[in-house]
């Protein structure tokens, strides 16, 4: 292989890297900042109470956890914001306990201004590998955009590490031909 | 660990790179998603079902589009022939999850739906064994008879009778080298999608014998060609899965660039090979897939009672990842010492290419 296209794979495999880091670099700073959890929890399908479920993960009946119901802007660890359907969600909100359930009472209770969650925030399955979610991603609609932004960023990427892989061969030498599917 | 906090789960990311990576091998190879390998083990990292299925799908949509970069390079897609399935795919793949959604209502989608794996797989599995032992023979004989044979030999007369039907229009897949009905097409990208849509997975599995012993394309046209129709299909997947919420970016992206290495080594790996080779890897996944769905199939066929095989097929699901990479491993190792003119076992040559 020639040193000019040694230097072409260089410039490829550069260019594309930046290209991949960023679309990462962006992908992580929606997730870390919440911006993409927002979107996902999106708003509200019931009416009922909006929790952060990783505020009870160890909740019991003999131990359970107590949730300030309150209109806060942002739900931090044992609070729980009331909404109706439609309702877009405060930050940090990952589920909703349904006013049924609390008329219910058997796995949640409303006692004044305070919710009494008696569940965990998952339920090992009795048999297999199998949990299930007790109030998380309950009661929620995401955002329907979000579809078009996912496989936005997966296309993207994909394209950005595919070109960054071929560069990577190309600049060590290693370029690549085309395979004879016909001859001997 | 790290906190998925969509997934709502702690998980090591360690596994995810991993889970891609092998997947990224073996689908860059046999060009399959490997939706049936990644989905149990995401359940048995801790995900819950539903985001264990969007992960999944988002995933193999963008290991996809990596392989197929890949596969573009070394010449192994028909864009017309790829082109031309994907509306078919798409209408099969919505048509095949409403009869899912039909047999769900009915209540019979679990045993329906592992009982359709089985019969198909175990079906998949027989012929392309068959098929691939025949061209295996028929390469050694020509070796032996000082014939050189060529990177692909089919024997299955199958293609011949789809390529005679006289429906127009008929196209001409230019890198297939093929002159065929576009009605054969879009029918056989309307079936392999209801299948696809059933059982929930990309599809690649049904599709890329379809695209051999149907459509008549060669093995390596075959992988590549259904790697494109797995982006498209896996993207729309995707796509509803994350207005439903069931995908966690992150999980995707960790596993993205496992796959990214993986679908290097796989998509590469078939430089190094003739088409059966690829066919007995794909026949040894099925036949591996087939076990572990057959034991969970049993499973619920006993009303869940004997635990230790739901858990026998999770562990044979997860092995067969590591066995598949370590057989395509081998043979890339096996078609170098060949090259090199080292000792190999007597199978070898007339799975591997000189040059």
């Amino acid at each position: 292989m020639s040193a000019d296209q040694k230097k072409k794979g260089a410039v490829k495999f550069i260019f594309w890297t930046i290209i991949s880091f960023g679309i990462l670099v962006y992908a992580w700073h929606s997730y870390s900042s919440g911006q993409m959890v927002a979107w996902y929890y999106y708003q509200a399908s019931v009416d009922g109470y909006a929790i952060n479920a990783f505020s009870f993960k160890e909740a019991t009946k003999e131990n359970p956890a107590v949730l300030q119901v309150g209109a806060f802007e942002q739900i931090v660890n044992l609070q729980a914001v009331p909404v109706k359907a439609g309702d877009r969600l405060p930050i940090n909100a990952t589920g909703i306990i349904s006013t049924k359930d609390l008329k219910e009472g058997k796995r949640v209770k409303l006692e004044g201004d305070t919710i009494k969650v008696m569940v965990p925030t998952e339920v090992k399955e009795a048999k297999g590998f199998k949990y299930k979610d007790t109030y998380k991603h309950k009661g929620i609609k995401t955002n329907p955009w979000s579809g078009a932004w996912n496989v936005g960023i997966v296309f993207a990427l994909g394209i950005a590490l595919g070109y960054m892989a071929e560069g990577f061969t190309d600049l060590f030498g290693l370029k690549l031909k085309k395979i004879e599917h016909y001859g001997h | 660990m790290f906190e998925f906090i969509i997934a709502g789960i702690e998980a090591p990311v360690f596994l995810l790179v991993l889970t891609g990576f092998t997947v990224g091998i073996v689908g860059g190879f046999i060009g399959v998603g490997g939706g049936y390998m990644v989905t149990p083990a995401l359940i048995v990292f801790g995900f819950p079902g539903y985001m264990a299925s969007g992960i999944d799908m988002t995933h193999i949509a963008g290991k996809s589009i990596v392989a197929t970069v890949r596969h573009r390079q070394l010449g192994n897609i028909d864009w017309v022939l790829g082109l031309a399935m994907v509306g078919g795919t798409m209408l099969g793949v919505e048509l095949g999850v409403r009869l899912l959604n039909y047999t769900k209502k009915l209540g019979l989608s679990g045993i329906v739906l592992l009982t359709c794996s089985v019969a198909i797989m175990l079906a998949l599995f027989i012929y392309t064994q068959l098929e691939t032992r025949k061209a295996h023979k028929k390469i050694e004989a020509d070796a032996e008879s000082g014939k050189a044979a060529g990177r692909e030999v089919v024997v299955s007369k199958f293609p011949l009778f789809f390529q005679r039907i006289p429906l127009y229009p008929i196209v001409r897949c230019k890198t297939a080298r093929l002159v065929i009905s576009m009605w054969v097409i879009v029918v056989v990208g309307v079936i392999t999608g209801i299948l696809a849509g059933f059982l929930g997975v990309g599809g690649g599995f049904v599709r890329v014998p379809a695209l051999i012993y149907v459509i008549g394309a060669t093995t390596h046209i075959a992988v590549g060609t259904d790697l494109l129709e797995i982006a498209v299909s896996g993207g729309y997947g995707a796509m509803r899965h994350s207005m439903m919420g069931n995908v966690d970016m992150i999980a995707v992206l960790f596993m993205i660039i496992g796959a990214m290495v993986g679908a290097q080594f796989g998509s590469i790996a078939t430089m190094y090979v003739r088409g059966p080779a690829i066919r007995y890897i794909l026949s040894y996944s099925l036949v591996l897939a087939t076990v572990g769905a057959a034991l969970r199939l049993v499973y619920m066929l006993t009303g869940q009672q004997y635990e230790f095989l739901s858990f026998f097929a999770v562990v044979f699901t997860l092995g067969e990842m590591f066995f598949l990479c370590f057989f395509i491993m081998s043979l890339v190792i096996f078609s170098v010492r060949y090259r090199q003119g080292k000792t190999v076992p007597p199978w070898v040559p007339a799975l591997v290419v000189k040059e």
